[in-house]
């Protein structure tokens, strides 16, 4: 029994690593149409935050489409975390099949029957005239159209969020330059109780649980204390830390699906 | 004195209950919950679908009365059955939820497959619209399945392994059924009907 569904496992088919936002295992797009595909998807990920993926591979057997395109779905993630808007393309070559795998936050926008008209009215039409970057344009044109009428969260501005990771290299430089000037007009001491107050209270401001507020408060005052030497370093090393993110993609952000979408072929 | 006694034997009784699986039972218990609601949400969504599905069809084959009774009776047997929470431990009572689902997917399916020989009855707009929901339905329903089956076998191990299946037994916490392989064959294969026209 557990041989047998350890051989049915070895045998199916693979999922490819995601790297990019259009997979294509079968050299079917060129690479300009990969590109220009990637940043239609890209800028709209941009804009409204939703993320959509493209696959092409040759086949999805000993699989069906639906169980193929849902492992494909659980393991990229696709698709915003608590959201769950990601939408998934996927060809099926040598099968002659495509499938639209439509996430949880999305299947109001997208509902089975929508999808299934793109399937059958957009892609299959081109697809049988062997038009695939045609077919999957226009189906990513009207997916697109499709969930910029929904009403979904704001995408991430980056640098938009105040969480609390965010916010500590802030707390920590700013408290250190700050304490170095209150300590030299008010002493060390009472240097170091205003800079530990005023960084407690901005902690708490921008939304720091008290305690914790607090705690930093109290570290400030020491570090006021001691004196910023030394300790610089290791304030503006973690501060650079955080600006590592300019364009690359960091893929899937964590969407969830339920099989929600159509199928077809051509 | 008495009362220390009393307080290390409560403390080491707290103790036994996170170290012998309570902690796991209760979390997996709920995740059980969850995934067999979004079982039963998806059910719904096809009983749901159903009415709509056989008046479009009454509309071009009327005389396809078998079919057609035989899906209205599945859809009332499916709409009969009480579903509580306490069905999840009641295997007889899940057995046969079971089989009244089995028995609508059974004949949706042997519906579709009829109107296979209706030209025009393919080509309504709403025909076609209510299939690909049907099919988008199944698919959740075998998703929200094979979801099920993977929380009840976490379940299922932990209640039954050592030492939690002490635990378990003082608790009252016990195994869970499943979806059998029989069923999720016949579920699996059944409701594949493809519409496009060839």
């Amino acid at each position: 029994m557990l041989l047998a569904s350890f051989n049915v496992h070895a045998e199916l088919a693979p999922i490819p690593v995601l790297q990019h936002r259009v997979t294509d295992l079968t050299q079917t797009l060129s690479a300009e149409q990969q590109s220009a595909l990637e940043q239609k998807i890209a800028a709209f990920e941009q804009e409204k935050g939703s993320q959509i993926a493209v696959l092409i591979i040759p086949t999805t057997q000993p699989e069906v489409i639906e169980q193929y395109s849902i492992r494909v779905a659980e393991a990229w993630k696709i698709g915003r975390e608590k959201e769950d808007d990601g939408v998934l393309l996927l060809v099926a070559k040598d099968d002659h099949k495509m499938r639209i795998e439509v996430g949880y936050g999305l299947e109001g926008a997208i509902p089975d029957l929508i999808a299934k008209r793109v399937i059958t009215e957009i892609m299959a039409p081109s697809f049988k005239q062997g038009d695939f970057y045609g077919g999957i344009s226009k189906a990513v044109d009207a997916l697109i159209g499709l969930i910029a009428g929904e009403q979904l969260a704001a995408p991430v501005k980056q640098n938009g969020q105040n969480s609390f990771g965010d916010l500590l290299p802030l707390l920590l430089v700013g408290g250190l330059i700050l304490g170095s000037i209150l300590r030299a007009v008010f002493g060390d001491f009472f240097g170091g109780i205003l800079n530990g107050g005023v960084v407690a209270a901005l902690a708490w401001f921008f939304g720091v649980a008290l305690l914790i507020a607090l705690l930093l408060g109290i570290v400030a005052f020491i570090l006021t204390l001691i004196g910023p030497s030394g300790l610089g370093q290791l304030g503006s090393g973690s501060y650079s830390g955080g600006g590592g993110h300019s364009d690359s993609w960091s893929g899937g952000g964590g969407g969830d699906f339920g099989g929600g979408g159509a199928s077809g072929d051509w | 004195m008495k009362h220390l006694v009393l307080r290390f034997l409560a403390v080491l009784f707290v103790l036994s209950l996170t170290g012998c699986g309570y902690n796991t039972f209760q979390s997996l218990d709920e995740e059980s919950k969850a995934s067999w609601s979004e079982v039963l949400n998806q059910y719904q969504r096809r009983a749901d679908l159903v009415p709509n599905l056989v008046n479009v069809v009454k509309g071009y084959a009327s005389h396809e009365k078998e079919v057609l009774t035989q899906v209205a009776d599945a859809r009332s047997k499916v709409g009969s059955i009480q579903v509580t929470p306490e069905l999840l431990n009641d295997p007889e009572a899940f057995a046969k939820f079971q089989a009244a689902q089995g028995q609508l997917t059974s004949a949706l399916s042997r519906l579709l497959a009829v109107s296979e020989n209706y030209p025009n009855l393919k080509a309504d707009q709403g025909f076609r619209d209510l299939q690909a929901q049907l099919e988008g339905t199944e698919n959740r329903i075998t998703v929200a399945r094979n979801r099920y089956i993977e929380t009840i076998k976490n379940y299922n191990v932990a209640v039954r392994s050592f030492p939690n299946n002490l635990t378990a037994m003082a608790l009252g916490y016990k195994a869970k059924p499943s979806f059998t392989v029989e069923n999720e064959k016949a579920i699996s294969v059944a409701p594949t009907v493809n519409f496009e026209s060839k």
